[in-house]
């Protein structure tokens, strides 16, 4: 016999088998965990992209191989390697790759396990990043922040460690993505991640006339109609402008990378910035990584930056630790 | 290009298996003596598993995709008035966290699939009036980006979900929705004997009087009033985790769909 209580949308159990564990009433997801869930939302995403048709084909393999171009050779070799491999065994290797990223979507949405699938996803992110993404073209003259660069994938590892379930510094954390490294950690994590935009910017191949007019347009091909409407719309604002916008550009992802450092009401500024540029570089740059097109395999970066600044939003008190966040939180605290 | 046809075979399956237990659910809620809250999930369940394994494979199609976008209008209209209800005491919350919203979703993903789809075009080795590997064409959706917005929440939903599901007190979560339809309903989500049901006589989250649950209607999801197998795989069927996994597998498979559709 056990008594249940439905109180205002909330039932609780009193008695019987298992009470236990259902005699807290249920409690929303804290901020990290929505956080957590939406990196294991964009993760679903992303095996299912996987599962495309182009990718049981040896254009995937092709495509693979594209991105050795113009990395050193210590980096490329190895690319061409995977790539020839994964030509010449599209299917089986398409199949474990999706169902890998699979796993990683369930394994963080399972509170039991989240604490193995963001490890898993750190691990398997930086394999991508380097066989998949040859290291997001950072070391090739083409890096720009607006088609991708340093790289999506590395942002998914950057947000399995600040959003790992630990909460050792919780009381002192100025924002969620402060919980698990700290502050400081989590600061210089930011400032280097949006201050290397900033230096993409200013590449010298995107300083030029048509630099990133040229780079625009040419993410319309394959988009539909209004889509493609949009970036030749863009890239004709930009056209011959390509050093001025590159220097706005820069400025602002610059001022975005200190924004952390700045007392709270300008660091939520400057997080808002970030928001706004990162969703014109996901829109207009990346052309919402070209899915509407086919053949993508990630939404690429700027939905991925959006979710990071999302996680540094500054929180009034520091990061809360609601009791039902607990259960993931909690065990990430007797780390 | 071509989906492998042994991947859409066991979405197939899957989603087959999803509409069993649906029409198994519905038939040991015994909706015919009194009101549950929960046969027109169980009938949008078990309609959209059909409709999928017959898109996945052409073999298993049943209807035309003319009287598949009628069935699913109706039943997204009848979700949107379901929403639009619970929306009266929770706000636009229920929207995110609700008990009707994923329904919504998958039935308007639903409708808009069967709306969208293309006259098949000639590709090398794709089958799909469906889109299995055993016809000559592929087919694809006009408008791709509601495609796409329909793929980000079902997956949003899906994780959410998921989540629930493994959570310390996932039958506190499934009662607080379930009771904003009914007590019945808040019994099965808890599986108890004897409830005292604050607050859900009115609208959801409303305070109300003491309500008792009828008898039948909270017996309905207690392993502990029944015995033997049978009733045990009753209890089982009825268990809400059970239908939330059924609405997991199904929107990760329309998302799929959805996807390889662009």
């Amino acid at each position: 016999m056990s008594d249940i209580t439905v109180a205002g949308g909330r039932v609780t159990r009193r008695g019987g088998p298992g009470a236990e564990a259902s005699e807290a009433a249920w409690q929303p997801p804290d901020a990290r965990r929505v956080l957590q869930l939406a990196l294991a939302a964009v993760w679903l995403l992303d095996a299912l992209l996987q599962y495309q048709s182009f990718m049981f084909t040896k254009g995937f393999g092709q495509m693979l191989a594209g991105t050795a171009s113009g990395n050193p050779a210590v980096v490329a070799s190895p690319i061409s390697w995977d790539a020839r491999l994964v030509e010449q065994h599209a299917v089986l290797l398409n199949t474990i790759f999706a169902t890998i990223q699979l796993l990683l979507a369930l394994g963080i949405a399972w509170r039991p396990t989240v604490r193995v699938a963001l490890g898993a996803s750190i691990a398997w992110s930086l394999g991508v990043w380097w066989f998949g993404e040859g290291l997001g073209e950072v070391l090739t003259p083409g890096a720009s922040p607006v088609n991708g660069a340093p790289g999506a994938v590395i942002i998914y590892a950057l947000l399995a460690v600040l959003l790992w379930p630990s909460d050792r510094h919780t009381a002192t954390a100025p924002f969620t993505a402060a919980r698990a490294v700290g502050a400081p950690a989590a600061r210089a994590l930011w400032l280097v991640l949006w201050g290397s935009l900033a230096y993409f910017a200013l590449l010298p191949g995107n300083r030029t006339a048509q630099g990133l007019s040229g780079m625009i347009s040419g993410m319309a091909s394959g988009e539909p109609g209004w889509l493609a409407a949009l970036d030749n719309h863009a890239a004709s604002l930009l056209a011959h402008q390509g050093l001025a916008a590159s220097i706005v550009l820069a400025i602002a992802l610059a001022v975005i990378a200190v924004g952390v450092y700045l007392p709270r009401s300008a660091a939520r500024a400057t997080v808002v910035l970030a928001i706004v540029v990162a969703a014109v570089i996901w829109i207009f740059g990346e052309a919402f990584g070209a899915i509407l097109a086919g053949g993508a395999t990630d939404p690429n970066s700027g939905l991925l930056l959006i979710l990071l600044a999302v996680a540094y939003w500054p929180t009034r008190t520091g990061a809360t630790v609601p009791a039902a966040a607990q259960a993931v939180g909690g065990e990430g605290a007797k780390a | 290009m071509i989906t492998p046809s042994w991947i859409l075979d066991i979405l197939a399956v899957v989603m087959l298996l999803v509409a069993a237990v649906s029409a198994g659910r519905l038939v040991a809620a015994r909706p015919w003596a009194g009101p549950t809250g929960e046969a027109d999930i169980d009938i949008a369940h078990l309609l959209m598993g059909i409709a999928m394994a017959g898109t996945l494979v052409a073999s298993l199609a049943t209807l035309s995709n003319g009287a598949w976008s009628v069935i699913f209008a109706v039943l997204t209209a009848w979700f949107a008035w379901r929403v639009y209800h619970e929306s009266r005491g929770e706000g636009a919350r229920v929207l995110v966290d609700g008990h009707h919203a994923p329904h919504l979703v998958h039935s308007a993903a639903m409708l808009y699939m069967f709306v969208a789809i293309t006259t098949p075009v000639a590709a090398h080795g794709a089958g799909m009036s469906g889109m299995g590997a055993s016809g000559t064409a592929m087919q694809t959706l006009s408008v791709p980006v509601v495609a796409f917005l329909f793929a980000i929440l079902l997956a949003g939903y899906a994780v959410m979900d998921l989540d629930w599901l493994s959570s310390p007190a996932p039958h506190g979560r499934l009662a607080a929705v379930a009771a904003s339809i009914s007590p019945a309903a808040a019994a099965a989500a808890v599986g108890g004997s004897v409830i005292t049901a604050v607050a859900s006589a009115g609208p959801a989250g409303a305070e109300g009087s003491v309500t008792t649950v009828p008898e039948r209607a909270a017996s309905a999801g207690n392993p502990a009033d029944d015995g033997g197998a049978t009733d045990s795989a009753r209890n089982a069927l009825l268990d809400p985790r059970t239908a939330v996994g059924c609405r997991i597998a199904m929107g990760v498979t329309m998302a799929f769909m959805l996807i390889i559709m662009i």
